[in-house]
């Protein structure tokens, strides 16, 4: 192959393959600099940063809507005709678009839009800070967009810093608060820290297997392991076995820790305490999915090489009964160590804390029954990753609602301590129901969004032990996540009961604060909570589509 | 006087023992053990100065083993970057800013202990997987250092004109880097934004709502119910594992 004909097929496939699949990302690298170019020119600088990010997310939404559309059977509200195929490597098997890729996106663009609202609404960050905040988050917000897609161990890697990096800055934004700089501190040593373990389990795994491509990798781990022994822990074959292991940890380590799930999450309830409410939303609702849909593709890929069936299928399977035994062990002690470390909590942003770190747990579990399937019960897989879309999708509205509703509280009572609350259906009623709603979803409670995706979660369990796949893990598992749920209730309604029947404080210092904006805000956010659980059809049938991607 | 030609002779004569050292084998162990000598000294030190100093030293005898190893532009970027990022922060953020508090940094004798007992088990472990692979022990036969440049700069560009590895699978994708290479300039744009956020001293007058509450006292009842949560926060702080 002579240098003209490697240049031309770079470049067909980089312009006619690559980039249209990457117009997400384009819009919100090209929203970056226009945000910082607004701020240079004298001539635009009257313009406000939230409105200029809010134009260049606005096209990245219709960019996702129309990817998703665009896929093979895009269910609703009508079928169309699909422009590109279900499953496509981008920029010579960097990148990976496919179903989950596009629904991803899709939240993650949705999200963005809604953010961007509400910390115009809220008034965090100011006009002033403007522009370096909405920098940071469009540009964590591009990592998180190749999260979702990434194929390649490197993109894995650059991902992760690209979502993390400016997160560390963001929680640091409230400057001279010492608590926010302290949060910022803290994030940003356990993040290096968490990368560098991640690193160094990256370049064992690409050491032994020789590739850093996923696919390439899956087929190289299932020849070792397939050859090797019969399975993982025969003592004769422990040289390349062993070390693959550890390279599989080191690598979990990096994946548990913007996952917050334990013992990976020592940053998440000081950072979110520190930093202000806006943006433990962003780093809660889209950090979580992309981190879960990064683990998704890992897991995926390192577990499975589609149908053929050939020497490394076996070997395969002792990969994926390592895997499931990994995440549903971490899973079940998550969701415990969060809903038990919620307790006791006073400050409400810290509370929400630990309730992500529960609900990675219930996350989590998802994934452990996706992974569990995969391969030997292809329509249970395809229900259990269809569970996680649908989860994250109500997710993004239970947690940025409660989050909204602790920025407005605290614009209004210049307080985020759970007892500063108390008694405040007599003055804001609409605000406690808006509460209200958005925590008895979080508990899972019917009718609400939360109780059909927390279904959707443990049906799939329920569905590997019925057919009889790792039938003891999912058993407890199951059973875990049910006294779970059960545990949470109580911490969930004590700040209800706070807001309802402890009397108020004679002394509260209410602000005057605009009523009717964040009202509208909360409203907004709070109303598709309910509808979801009422309505879910719609989201279901995309949250089926993404489920179609390991097919 | 007929000896002193006859050493001569025999000096000549006599195999050079200079020939017969492995200078591979020489410099790896020099680099090797300066760059494992300075890591350990780095740990040890108590004064941020010379920590910052033995960093450079091992950070440039790491170089020194990429040179041997072959990669020469690894080689080279890791003298750029990390030696030279490590001597910008030598001087600028350590030698400026170092005021006497903060010059000494030393751990209380509990957790050198701790983190003595991590780094060895950590370190055992490792060296167990590193030697427990056995292409991994083989000598690689023969390292020949290419001028290895070009392939490189091609691949930034998305093209891969390098013959694959010997042994690599078959199967192998190997994508150029041109994506990667582009996407980290949007990264550091956003990253440097960010650092000139943080960096920059405020010119705000009027206070935010949150500075407000932070200055504000709560009032009593709020402070009142604060402190017994607090009680009960420390009793869960063991599962909690945060501040308490």
């Amino acid at each position: 192959m002579d240098l003209g004909s490697l240049l031309t097929s770079t470049l067909t496939d980089t312009l006619e393959v690559s980039l249209p699949l990457f117009r997400v990302e384009l819009a919100l690298s090209a929203t970056i600099v226009l945000v910082l170019l607004c701020r240079m020119l004298p001539v635009l600088r009257w313009l406000d940063s939230a409105l200029v990010a809010l134009g260049g997310v606005a096209f990245a939404l219709w960019y996702a809507w129309s990817d998703l559309r665009g896929l093979p059977g895009s269910p609703w509200p009508a079928v169309v005709a699909a422009t590109h195929p279900a499953s496509q490597e981008l920029f010579g098997g960097l990148l990976i678009f496919d179903s989950l890729t596009a629904y991803i996106r899709f939240l993650l663009a949705g999200f963005l839009v809604l953010y961007i609202l509400f910390t115009k609404i809220s008034g965090i960050p100011d006009r002033e800070d403007g522009a370096d905040f909405y920098t940071l988050v469009l540009g964590s917000s591009l990592g998180m967009c190749l999260m979702a897609s990434a194929n390649h161990l490197l993109m894995i890697f650059m991902a992760v810093e690209m979502a993390s990096v400016p997160s560390y800055a963001l929680a640091g934004m409230l400057k001279g608060r010492k608590a926010s700089s302290e949060a910022a501190l803290k994030y940003a040593v356990y993040g290096a820290g968490a990368a560098g373990v991640m690193l160094y389990g990256i370049s064992l795994l690409a050491g032994v297997l020789g590739t850093c491509h996923l696919p390439s990798m899956a087929a190289e781990l299932g020849r070792i392991v397939g050859d090797g022994a019969d399975s993982f822990y025969v003592a004769d074959s422990a040289g390349p076995i062993m070390v693959l292991t550890l390279g599989g940890l080191m690598m979990a380590v990096g994946l548990a820790f913007k996952l917050s799930a334990v013992p990976f999450h020592f940053w998440c309830p000081d950072v979110f305490e520190g930093a202000a409410a806006e943006v433990g939303a962003f780093l809660s609702v889209a950090s979580k999915a992309a981190a879960v849909a990064l683990a998704v593709r890992v897991a995926f890929g390192l577990g499975w090489l589609g149908d053929a069936a050939d020497a490394s299928a076996a070997g395969l399977a002792d990969v994926r009964h390592f895997l499931v035994y990994l995440i549903g062990l971490m899973a079940a002690v998550t969701c415990t160590l969060g809903n038990l470390g919620a307790y006791g909590q006073t400050n409400m942003k810290r509370l929400l804390a630990y309730s992500t770190i529960a609900h990675a747990g219930y996350l989590l579990l998802g994934v452990a029954a996706a992974v569990a399937m995969l391969g030997v019960d292809p329509e249970g897989c395809r229900k259990a990753v269809t569970a996680l879309a649908f989860y994250l999708g109500t997710y993004l509205f239970m947690n940025l609602g409660a989050f909204a509703i602790v920025a407005v509280l605290r614009n209004r009572l210049r307080s985020e301590e759970i007892a500063a609350y108390a008694g405040l259906v007599r003055s804001n009623p609409g605000m406690v129901v808006a509460a209200g709603a958005v925590l008895v979803s979080l508990v899972g409670l019917p009718p609400l969004a939360g109780f059909v995706s927390k279904f959707l979660i443990f049906s799939s369990l329920v569905e590997a032990i019925t057919k009889g796949i790792e039938r003891p893990l999912m058993l407890v598992l199951l059973v875990i996540g049910g006294l779970n749920t059960v545990i949470s209730l109580f911490y969930y309604l004590r700040v209800l009961k706070v807001m309802t029947f402890d009397p108020p404080p004679e002394d509260r210092v209410a602000a005057p604060a605009p009523v009717w904006l964040p009202g509208a805000l909360v409203t907004a956010v709070v109303v598709p909570v309910v509808l979801l659980g009422i309505f879910w059809s719609g989201l279901y049938a995309y949250a089926q589509l993404a489920g179609t991607f390991a097919s | 006087m007929s000896a002193l030609p006859m050493i001569a002779g025999a000096l000549i004569a006599a195999p050079l023992p200079v020939a017969a050292i492995n200078w591979h084998s020489l410099f790896f162990l020099l680099f090797a053990s300066v760059s494992c000598g300075f890591a350990v000294a780095v740990v040890a030190a108590d004064n941020v100065v010379r920590m910052a100093f033995y960093l450079v030293l091992s950070l440039g005898a790491t170089a020194g083993l990429f040179f041997l190893a072959g990669a020469e532009f690894l080689g080279a970027m890791q003298l750029m970057i990390y030696v030279g990022g490590t001597l910008v922060l030598l001087v600028f953020g350590v030698m400026l800013t170092a005021q006497a508090p903060l010059v000494a940094i030393k751990g209380s004798g509990r957790d050198r202990v701790l983190a003595g007992i991590v780094g060895v088990a950590l370190l055992a472990l490792l060296l167990q997987a590193a030697f427990s692979v056995k292409p991994w022990r083989a000598p690689a036969a023969g390292v020949v250092a290419e001028p290895a440049a070009t392939p490189i700069g091609m691949s930034l560009v998305g093209v891969r004109v390098d013959e694959p590895a010997v042994g690599a699978p078959a199967a192998n994708k190997r994508p150029g880097y041109m994506l990667p290479f582009e996407i980290v300039s949007i990264h550091l744009l956003v990253v440097l934004v960010g650092a000139a956020y943080l960096a920059r001293a405020k010119r705000r007058k009027v206070p935010r709502a949150i500075e407000v509450a932070a200055s504000v006292e709560p009032p009593a009842s709020v402070a009142e119910h604060a402190s017994i949560g607090r009680e009960r926060h420390r009793s869960g702080s063991v599962l909690a594992g945060g501040r308490p």
